[in-house]
């Protein structure tokens, strides 16, 4: 252990001093000269605990008489300062107030000030009701409160297209992956409440295993993030962070529920949280919704055998104090879902035939009924999480969790073979972290950990299919270290990681039993920043590595997909993907308006890809195409922009866009990698009825989606990409006191013309038109 | 602090368990029970008063791999003379397995249909009917005959198996019928057979 430290702090020293040489160049650029009574004051409110920013801490200077409340990100500006030596005091709910003489001599001052929370106890005890933030100097989005509401009854990857960037790749309307700057499945990394969720997610049709009902958050982080979460996290990470365990004795429970006419769709959610009074920093929540759906409408017909059913329940516990912080979680997800009938196709011609139809052949009515093809998932977590604080400015993290994971797909198959799966999956995983956090009373903070993961996967004998994974047992260590300088206005970052991953594969195939023993290892690192330039500007940069080992489908698939009519082929000599990225985010805060934008390139050497050949393989059933997994160099760049306007206290605009490229490298002309979002936007109009308008009491909103049409196809696909679409969104929501709490209801209207359009990432375009007009209703009440 | 001790030596515990107990199971072979390796169409002539007469004549495709790349099925030709009607039934087996597949699809006889189209039919050179037991449209069993007067003596039949159709599809109903797609359903079988006739 001592090794390990006095490794650790030549790293941290390393980059400490990375950071300062950064800074002395940025400083040398800084005029310093002092005027009376037109110096600035700067800086930043942050909880001491774990230095997540203080958003509406109000700061008052009582020698000037003059105040201001901190923003978002804990910032704070005060204009028009005298010289001197002033008194300045921090208030903010529920933390002890702070009080201290500063002078003002230079121009500019920045200053950071931490607020510790105020014991609830007599006796002394500190809570800490706090959440771990997501301490990065990338550009990152977050969704909650209004907009995560008006997102509630939709999947995960469907909320998240909210965010500027991010759109999904789905497999007809119920399975939705997200996409973060044109990367998906295994290349981001999706945590459940700081553990990495680690299902199938290889499959295109594998939807991630979460029910973003159990979340008040959805934080989307666009770079390249391996340091800190480990091996996959090459797109970007989405975290789904349930709310903090309420620390105190109060209780607060919430209720949603969400109607559609398209597939009859309906939601029940609940959540309950509570505190003990008894012992201060006790608290506990327990969470479930269930969803059932039936067929989906397409404006011209049904689409036969796509209604699904999801249930998911969480609950936790913690306790928290000064010292010591622990936390239980456990969540359950289950899922059946129905794959429409018609891309389940027996050879190529079937293939074709449909795609030349452009429709489904089955003449589908409602139902609710889920036949096969259909998947049937259940995946279980729990996490145990702990943190103690060694002195005030060490801590340390410790979090284990636990994943069971299960996937059953069924086939339409003849007699008794139709009930058994074709695939059946069970697949273990631990995580375990371990790391050691610091928090100096200069202006560094920084953390070491290691991270193990160790994965088990197994296909349940019985299925009568040679199994397209094989058995394989995963061990992934990492160690990480990451240094961050944070003196007023600028932050600076930087990190290392090292992995090492042993994978060992078995299988049958017929008589022969294959096997194979393969080891990873890389080293990751990343270097960012993030400095507000005044009151209204922010600019955030960040440059980083990140590593994606081959997967076991890409590595041993061998076998026939049914819904690309296709046979693939795996290539167990497949190299490591290595990406580069680079992230730099501008945002702007104004009176009137908000702007965000994310320009990033990622350099990725050696990304997987899967490739017809060209080839054809005959057998008693028919003809397919035969595919499979190449290496090429890609270079990834685009432009997310995201704006809001207030024209009127009333009238509200909004706007976001974004812009994908993604270049095979690696051939002379270019070529163009298969499902890369095109070019899309999305702006809106929204009026608030009333004289208290920014209550939302009443509020009418009007939306259109524009994509464009996918001009950059890889030179092979089954059909062309699908013309552009637009679509009109209309949305009614009120809010309403229901005694003395607040119901929210909307009424909402997607695609209001009902217009048939195809969507070029649904891979279900093959097949069908995507979803008709839905109307939707929602009821959210919490007490 | 004796407390912490005790929760965290608990937490090494379960750790230390959870770690031992995930180890993925040894793999077991997987005998393909979805396969179909082998089908022979079996003919005997019919005469005049539809009586069954002379020896069967067999015709086998097969694949013994079931689907696997780089292998094609082996497929022979059949050997018929003109100008004779034949009674011709089809049996499906998985040889990997020993399995009889024609049992299964008469058991989900409302779920299967086998459609008969190529060269023969387009150029008239076969016509053919349903003939299975209970008057259903399946074609495990049909009567094939052969036209007498053909200037060619190759042609080729192809054998198309649908599940999960849509039986009462307009046209459905007809052995050849060339749009079976848009009833629904997938393949299970297509193979074409060379046809030779003497």
């Amino acid at each position: 252990m001592l090794g390990n430290f006095k490794l650790y702090f030549i790293f941290a020293t390393m980059i400490q001093k990375a950071i300062m040489l950064c800074l002395a160049m940025a400083v040398s650029l800084g005029t310093l000269f002092a005027q009376k009574c037109d110096l600035i004051l700067r800086g930043r409110v942050l909880h001491l605990e774990n230095n997540q920013p203080i958003e509406a801490a109000y700061v008052w200077l009582s020698e000037s008489a003059t105040g201001v409340a901190t923003d978002a990100n804990g910032n704070f500006t005060l204009k028009n300062l005298c010289a001197g030596e002033q008194t300045i005091q921090i208030t903010f709910i529920g933390h002890k107030e702070i009080k201290q003489s500063i002078v003002l001599n230079s121009a500019t001052s920045n200053l950071t000030f931490k607020m510790e929370e105020e014991a609830v106890a007599l006796t002394g005890v500190e809570v800490h009701g706090h959440r771990e933030a997501v301490q990065t100097t990338t550009a990152v989005s977050t969704l909650y409160g209004e907009a995560l509401l008006q997102s509630r009854g939709e999947s995960l990857g469907e909320s998240l297209k909210r965010v500027a960037g991010v759109t999904t790749f789905s497999t007809g309307n119920t399975i939705s992956k997200p996409v973060i700057h044109g990367l998906h499945s295994n290349r981001i990394l999706i945590l459940n409440n700081g553990i990495r969720l680690e299902g199938q997610q290889w499959g295109a049709e594998h939807a991630p295993e979460i029910d973003p009902f159990l979340a008040d958050e959805l934080t989307v982080v666009k770079g390249a993030e391996t340091v800190r979460y480990g091996p996959e996290a090459m797109g970007g990470v989405i975290l789904v962070n349930p709310p903090a365990l309420p620390t105190s004795k109060k209780s607060t429970t919430e209720l949603n529920l969400v109607g559609n006419t398209n597939g009859r769709a309906g939601n029940v959610a609940v959540s309950h949280a509570g505190g003990s009074g008894k012992y201060p920093g006790l608290g506990y929540r327990i969470q479930g919704a269930t969803r059932r759906a039936g067929n989906i409408q397409t404006p011209n017909y049904y689409q036969g055998n796509t209604g699904m059913s999801e249930s998911s329940l969480s609950g936790a516990l913690g306790y928290s104090s000064s010292k010591i912080g622990t936390e239980a979680y456990y969540s359950f997800f289950t899922t059946e879902l129905g794959i429409l009938r018609d891309a389940h196709t027996g050879n190529l011609s079937d293939l074709l035939a449909i795609i030349e139809n452009g429709a489904p052949f089955s003449q589908a009515d409602f139902t609710y009924t889920i036949n096969n093809p259909k998947q049937v998932v259940t995946h279980h977590l729990a996490k145990l999480k702990a943190h103690y604080h060694l002195n005030p400015s060490w801590k340390l993290n410790f979090q284990y969790g636990f994943q069971k994971n299960k996937r059953q797909e069924f086939d339409r198959r003849r007699g008794e073979l139709n009930v058994r799966p074709s695939l059946d999956l069970e697949l273990f995983t631990n995580t375990t972290e371990l790391v050691l956090e610091h928090n100096l009373k200069s202006h560094w903070t920084g953390s070491m950990g290691i991270h193990l993961i160790q994965q088990a996967n197994s296909n349940v004998p019985g299925t009568g299919v040679t199994p397209l994974i094989p058995n394989y047992d995963l061990l992934n260590a990492g160690v990480f270290v990451m240094e961050k300088y944070l003196k007023g206005a600028l932050e600076l970052e930087a990190g290392l990681r090292y992995d090492y991953r042993t994978v060992s594969a078995a299988r049958y195939v017929g008589n022969d039993l294959q096997e194979s023993d393969l080891t990873y290892q890389n080293g990751s690192i990343f270097i960012g920043g993030r400095y507000q330039i005044n009151p209204n500007w922010a600019f955030t940069s960040n440059l980083g590595t990140a590593w994606r080992p081959p997967n076991v489908n890409e590595l041993f698939s061998q076998g026939l997909h049914h819904g690309a009519a296709a046979v693939e082929l795996g290539d167990v000599n497949l190299d490591s993907e290595k990406s580069l990225k680079w992230v730099n985010g501008l945002e702007f805060e104004g009176k009137r308006s908000t702007v965000e934008l994310t320009a990033y390139a990622n350099q990725i050497r050696d990304y997987i890809y899967l490739n017809p050949t060209g080839g054809t393989f005959v057998s008693l059933r028919g003809t397919f195409n035969v595919y499979e997994y190449l290496q090429a160099d890609a270079f990834f760049y685009g432009l997310d922009l995201s704006g809001t306007y207030s024209f009127t206290e009333n009238l509200n605009g909004y706007a976001k866009g974004s812009i994908i490229r993604a270049k095979n490298t690696e051939t002379e002309t270019d070529t163009y990698f298969p499902f890369i979002p095109s070019d899309r936007m999305d702006w809106g109009l929204s009026y608030s009825l009333g004289k208290n308008p920014d209550q939302g009491k009443n509020r009418i909103t009007l939306s259109n989606v524009l994509v464009a049409k996918q001009h950059r196809e890889p030179i092979f696909d089954l059909a062309p990409a699908p013309p552009a679409y637009a679509l009109l969104n209309l949305g009614y929501s009120k809010k309403v006191e229901l005694f003395k709490n607040t119901l929210s209801l909307s009424l909402q209207v997607n695609n209001l013309l009902n217009t048939e359009f195809k969507e070029y990432m649904n891979r279900f375009r093959y097949f069908t038109a995507d979803m008709g007009r839905n109307f939707q209703l929602k009821f959210n009440y919490q007490f | 602090m004796k407390n912490l001790k005790k929760v965290s030596l608990y937490l090494l515990a379960l750790v230390a368990f959870g770690f031992a107990s995930c180890e993925s199971e040894d793999p077991e072979k997987e005998n393909d029970g979805e396969v179909i390796t082998d089908v022979t169409l079996k003919f005997q002539e019919l005469n005049a008063s539809n009586a069954l007469v002379g020896s069967v004549l067999s015709f086998k495709a097969s694949d013994p791999q079931g689907i696997e790349v780089g292998k094609t099925p082996n497929i022979e030709s059949i050997n018929l003379t003109k100008g004779k009607k034949y009674q011709m039934t089809i049996e499906v087996t998985n040889a990997i397995k020993g399995e009889d597949i024609t049992k299964e699809i008469l058991e989900e006889a409302a779920e299967h249909q086998f459609f008969f189209l190529g060269q023969v039919f387009e150029s008239s050179i076969f016509s053919i009917q349903y003939a299975d037991a209970g008057g259903i449209a399946l074609g495990l069993k049909t009567i094939v005959t052969v036209s007498p007067s053909t200037g060619t003596n190759n042609s080729s039949m192809r054998v198309v198996l649908r599940h999960d159709l849509n039986k009462s599809f307009a046209g459905a109903n007809s052995p050849t019928f060339a749009n079976f797609a848009q009833a629904g359903g997938e393949t299970d079988l297509d193979i074409t057979f060379p046809v030779i006739l003497k």
